[in-house]
């Protein structure tokens, strides 16, 4: 499979009609600069991004990778429907880390899943990199919260290789590569072991190797760091925010606390209780960070948005 | 495990520590549940497993000869563990046992190979449409609670008195509680285990090969298992009733044969041989899941 990173051609910044104009309360969406790939390693194919046909119905600039438009979703229970996503719109950039919060049960994994193709929305439209028809597939790797999700008869090295070599590398080239991410994710040590034989964080570092091996455009993450401890969770939230700054790849990035939202996005999506929206959207890139003294107004902000919508604050930590 | 992720705080070092040099550091046996006793020196858990097992094996042994001491049963109809042993050993040495073994072997390892094959496609056919899965579900449920043994009369209709009719009816008993222990292997493979697959690009064929097939190993092997003994089962009540087929009897032929001239200890050597084989195969099976589904984690030896 071709490199599925892309890059911002060269000279033309994109800016302006990104603002999404349908998104309530989203003053953020900004054009990305020109962008170069930061390449992470040597072997992946550098190329412009052919231009791809404008969509008829949005606007879809260069620079967007992911725009949902009205997409609802519920999903039957039993004996009932429950109505998850009520109207979910927004936008997200390419090399954009793109934080989704809310109280739990608003629908906030359900969303991600229909954009990694496994749901399909009932309405509205999920448009990634130009395609709405959204199938399960490497261009969009998931990191699951679950620790299981690694093969657990496969060795860390051949977890990360073995979908390089489905996806048509060389077994040279997927080994090399497979080890380089390792090396990336600070597992190069525990190549061969099994996954049982790994904590729970370094579970995660191998799904992360994983993902990032395939050199998706977006990453998509639900909660992956949700089953850690405090101190691991930290450290791994550190480790990502290195990386992502290393490879800048997209990422879509489900929590449900503030802190972590705060920490690692560009730009933090706040939906409501179900049937959930969009209740507002948080531009973090303009905060300096944990010393400006926005930072915790807004952290104040989002503990609102959050408090206000739903009973059961309990599911968010501060 | 608490301090591995530590050393991953900076990437320079990562793992340094952790995993470099012995590669034992970091696992450490589970420590041994502690039952009453097995604090002392010389208790029982202490023993190796082989030890533990023959001793056990000697004292049902000892019984036995106890019983032939005490009440001196009719040795006509009865055979201690003396007898028993040479009739064994005779048989082993003139090839009467061995060639009736190799007999019986050789009609059980091919319709169990069918059978295998069959359990495997079936699941195959049940995962990928729902009309294989109707087709099946319904096979499994009307064929698999028949005794296998049933169908010989019908099988020795079909195929005449010869081995042919013996590997249909073993094939058949073995293919329903593969095809049972399979799928329960492949619907019960963890959800997030799939939905991680196929984002990774899996697609059929692969989807059931690397996933399903590995993930599936614990229930295929209480399968082989499970089909093993019936089989094993199937092929002796056959041969029993059958007597002989093409010329050379099996082992089942040698029991009946032996208890028709009433060479009872020879019926005992039969028999033994039939456990001895019994507890062969199990061990290979079970260093075969030592090696796959324990050393993955997904079982516990």
């Amino acid at each position: 499979m071709a490199s599925r990173v892309a890059r911002i051609k060269k000279g033309g910044a994109p800016v302006g009609d990104t603002t999404g104009a349908d998104a309530p309360g989203d003053p953020s969406i900004e054009g990305t600069g020109p962008d170069l790939l930061l390449s992470a390693n040597g072997p992946q194919p550098q190329r412009d991004l052919p231009a791809r046909a404008a969509s008829n119905s949005l606007p879809d600039s260069d620079s967007t990778l992911l725009s949902l438009e009205h997409v609802r979703i519920s999903y039957r229970l039993r004996r009932s429907v429950v109505e998850a996503v009520g109207d979910a719109t927004f936008q997200m950039d390419r090399h954009e880390r793109l934080m989704l919060i809310g109280p739990s049960g608003c629908g906030k994994s359900t969303l991600l899943k229909a954009v990694a193709g496994f749901i399909e929305p009932e309405g509205g439209t999920i448009r990634f990199d130009g395609r709405s028809d959204l199938t399960p597939g490497p261009d969009r790797a998931v990191v699951f919260q679950e620790f299981d999700q690694l093969f657990p008869w496969r060795t860390v090295i051949e977890n990360v290789a073995y979908p390089l070599r489905v996806t048509g590398h060389e077994r040279a080239e997927a080994r090399q590569r497979a080890e380089f991410f390792l090396e990336m994710t600070g597992l190069a040590a525990a190549a061969d072991r099994h996954p049982h034989e790994l904590s729970g964080g370094m579970k995660q570092r191998v799904a992360i190797a994983r993902a990032l091996a395939l050199e998706p455009a977006m990453l998509l993450m639900d909660e992956p760091f949700g089953s850690l401890d405090a101190i691991t969770r930290v450290r791994l939230q550190g480790e990502l925010k290195r990386i992502a700054d290393r490879t800048r790849v997209a990422i879509f990035f489900v929590t449900h606390s503030i802190l972590e939202a705060l920490t690692l996005g560009d730009r933090i999506v706040v939906l409501g209780s179900p049937p959930s929206h969009v209740r507002t959207v948080v531009d973090v890139r303009e905060l300096g960070g944990p010393t400006d003294p926005r930072y915790i107004e807004v952290q104040q902000h989002l503990h609102e948005q959050l408090g206000a919508t739903d009973k059961d604050l309990s599911g968010v930590e501060l | 495990m608490s301090n591995s992720d530590a050393t991953l705080a900076n990437d320079k070092v990562s793992g340094a520590d952790e995993t470099g040099g012995d590669r034992r550091l970091w696992w450490r046996p589970p420590p041994t549940v502690r039952t009453p006793g097995s604090h002392h020196p010389l208790s029982w858990s202490k023993l190796p497993t082989l030890v533990r097992r023959l001793i056990v094996f000697a004292v049902l042994v000892a019984f036995w000869q106890m019983y032939m001491s005490v009440k001196h049963p009719n040795p006509l109809l009865f055979s201690g563990p003396a007898a028993a042993a040479t009739a064994f050993v005779d048989g082993w040495r003139n090839g009467q046992i061995a060639s009736a073994t190799a007999t019986t072997l050789e009609v059980l390892l091919i319709g169990m190979a069918i059978g295998l094959a069959l359990g495997l496609v079936f699941t195959i056919l049940a995962t990928v449409s729902t009309v294989g899965k109707d087709f099946v579900m319904l096979m499994t449920a009307m064929l698999n609670p028949l005794p296998s043994i049933a169908i010989l009369p019908l099988a020795i209709i079909w195929f005449g008195l010869n081995n042919n009719a013996m590997i249909f009816v073993i094939a058949n008993a073995v293919a329903w509680p593969m095809a049972i222990n399979m799928s329960t292997g492949f619907t019960t493979v963890n959800p997030t285990l799939l939905m991680a697959a196929r984002n990774l690009g899996l697609r059929r064929w692969r989807m059931i090969k690397d996933v399903l097939l590995p993930a599936g190993l614990p229930f295929i092997m209480s399968g082989v298992k499970v089909s093993w003994a019936f089989g094993w089962r199937t092929v002796i009540a056959a041969e029993l009733i059958f007597g002989t087929a093409g010329g050379s009897g099996g082992l089942g032929y040698y029991i009946n044969t032996s208890q028709y001239f009433l060479k009872v200890p020879d019926v005992f050597a039969g028999l033994i041989t039939i456990a001895i084989i019994g507890i062969a195969v199990e061990m290979l099976l079970n260093l075969f899941e030592r090696r796959t589904v324990v050393r993955w984690g997904m079982q516990r030896a």
